[in-house]
């Protein structure tokens, strides 16, 4: 009397028949399980942060040190929660600074990257100065711009572009050039066109190489238009760093800073999700 | 009657200022819908002739007609099916995708093809894939990814395909299912097969013509037809009549080594 080997036995072969039904299930499970990996890869850094706020707290009490120095995060955040609505306007303007930045530098540097990549004269003739531009540091250029193009918010859209700009060229370059010689041998046996080519093998090729550039360029742009505020301006948190340090509003200007680092993992999150989304089919995802 | 005519085609290349002859007056008839093998030693110029035939590569004398016409017209039409050493698949396109490529790009030349196109999914199905069409090139093994370069080919509605050691870098075992699935869709499908190949055991079963190729410089150094009865089932692997080739080839290309 054994009839549970029978049983088995066939359970097993009608799973071993419909792997497609098995894979439908998938997303529920992943869903969940992914759901507890984002809290279990958020908890440690987390922790690290609550843990460093605890010591700096601590240190600034046991210590003694004085407001000027160096103030103590519980009124860090007691300022930027009690005064929300004086840093809104200012983390507006930066971010659409940044933004704004990002997309044209980006939107540049892809347009020419297109061109560069397929004519080797025109690399030779147009790298050197993109190098130079990218050698020279930004912040001696910073204030020609304000003289140029005026205080408003268009200096530090295209401060932040340039930032942006360099890493997208040279990545999106190498992109368009590092496709497999099978796949493109292959296109060519079809007698597909330059521009199919191009379409079909170089540009979803460059995909990686250009998402991983725009997280880098991302941090630059938001650095671009922080330095562009600095150089002269009227709002922004760059602006608000720069006159609160001048008054020794030390807690303000530590306000101004976390809301920069938190402008920043924030759009770079976003490029990582959209990098997530769109490269699935990538091998290193 | 012929459907490829090479005559007496050379082709050298330039490497470092010092000439190669790669290939050194090749004459070859093929007829249409034959499966016609190229064995020979590594370096004697089986995949620069296949380039030729394929009009990815021009001689640089002698003459070449596929079907009449010059290998680059008929490139233009998507004549061929080509089949890389390593499977041309794009990774960002899952395997259905990747089976309609040949349709999507160089659209203006598909006019008389279309109606032998086959179908994709049967195609898959019939190598075992059926469960894998949405499948991205990454989740499959090397030998998944070798029968979807070749059932690609056989789909596209080409009549010639171009195949260059699809199944080197497989395993013995995969290899050689692959190689029966081959036969049995080729005898379905009746298109002109040009197909490099190391493996002597493969080109007999596969083949109704072996090419034997020496290098230094490359030539062809002996044809051999294999009269071997059609459909070829896996017992024919084991007859006397399949042996005898396997031996005979073994050994002219032995002499030719040893030359
Ligand atoms: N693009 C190229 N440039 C220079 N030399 C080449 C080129 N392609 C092939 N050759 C040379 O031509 C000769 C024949 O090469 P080919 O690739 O056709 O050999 P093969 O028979 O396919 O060899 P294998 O079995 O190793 O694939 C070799 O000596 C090789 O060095
Ligand atoms: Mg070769």
């Amino acid at each position: 009397m054994n009839p549970s080997i029978p049983k088995s036995g066939s359970v097993q072969a009608s799973q071993a028949k419909q792997p497609a039904a098995t894979r439908i299930k998938l997303p529920e499970d992943r869903f969940d399980s992914r759901l507890k990996r984002t809290g279990f890869n958020l908890l440690p850094p987390l922790l690290t942060f609550v843990l460093i706020f605890v010591l700096w707290e601590a240190l600034i009490w046991l210590l003694d040190i004085k407001l000027v120095i160096l103030p103590a995060p519980s009124g860090i955040f007691g300022e930027l929660f009690g005064e929300f609505s004086f840093y809104l306007p200012h983390i507006w303007l930066t971010f659409y600074e940044a933004v704004l930045g990002f997309m044209l530098g980006m939107a540049a540097a892809l347009l020419l990257g297109v061109l560069m990549s397929q004519s080797r004269l025109l690399e030779r003739a147009l790298l050197p100065v993109a190098v130079m531009a990218n050698v020279t540091p930004i912040v001696a250029i910073a204030p020609l711009f304000i003289i140029w193009f005026g205080f408003g918010a268009l200096p530090k859209v295209l401060i932040s572009a340039i930032c942006a700009f360099f890493p997208m060229l040279i990545n999106s370059i190498t992109g368009f050039r590092a496709i497999d010689d099978n796949n493109h041998e292959y296109l060519k046996s079809l007698h597909a066109s330059r521009f199919e080519i191009f379409l079909k093998l170089r540009l979803p090729n460059s995909l990686p190489f250009i998402l991983s550039a725009a997280r880098t360029c991302m941090s630059m742009s938001v650095i671009g238009a922080v330095v562009g505020e600095m150089s002269g301006a009227s709002k922004g948190l760059g602006n608000v760093i720069m006159v609160s340090s001048n008054y020794m509003q030390m807690e303000r200007t530590f306000a101004a800073i976390f809301l920069l680092a938190i402008m920043g993992i924030g759009l770079t999150s976003l490029v990582r999700l959209a990098e997530r989304k769109l490269l699935h089919w990538h091998s290193a995802e | 009657m012929s459907y490829i005519s090479i005559s007496n085609l050379s082709k050298r290349f330039v490497r470092r200022g010092q000439w190669t002859e790669a290939l050194s007056s090749v004459d070859l008839n093929i007829a249409k819908g034959s499966f016609v093998s190229f064995i020979g030693p590594s370096g004697c110029g089986k995949s620069t002739l296949l380039r030729i035939i394929g009009g990815l590569m021009k001689a640089e004398e002698g003459g070449i007609k596929v079907g009449g016409r010059s290998p680059q017209e008929m490139q233009a039409d998507k004549q061929f099916g080509f089949v890389p050493q390593a499977p041309a698949l794009f990774p960002w396109r899952t395997v259905l995708q990747n089976m309609n490529l040949p349709r999507e790009v160089n659209k203006r030349s598909r006019t008389d093809l279309a109606e032998d196109e086959a179908d994709p999914i049967e195609l898959l199905q019939a190598v075992g894939l059926g469960d894998f069409l949405h499948a991205y090139p990454k989740e499959l093994s090397g030998g998944m990814r070798q029968r979807v370069g070749i059932v690609r080919a056989f789909a596209s509605g080409a009549p010639i395909l171009l195949m260059d050691e699809p199944f080197s870098a497989l395993d013995e075992i995969t290899r050689e299912v692959l190689m029966h699935q081959l036969v049995r869709i080729w005898e379905q499908h009746k298109k002109t097969v040009i197909f490099v190949t190391h493996n002597i055991q493969e080109a007999v079963y596969l083949s109704d013509q072996v090419v034997i190729m020496s290098s230094r410089p490359g030539r062809i150094s002996r044809v051999v037809d294999i009269d071997l009865p059609r459909p070829r089932g896996e017992k024919i692997i084991e007859s006397p009549e399949f042996y005898q080739y396997v031996v005979r080839l073994r050994e002219s290309l032995r002499e030719r080594w040893e030359a």
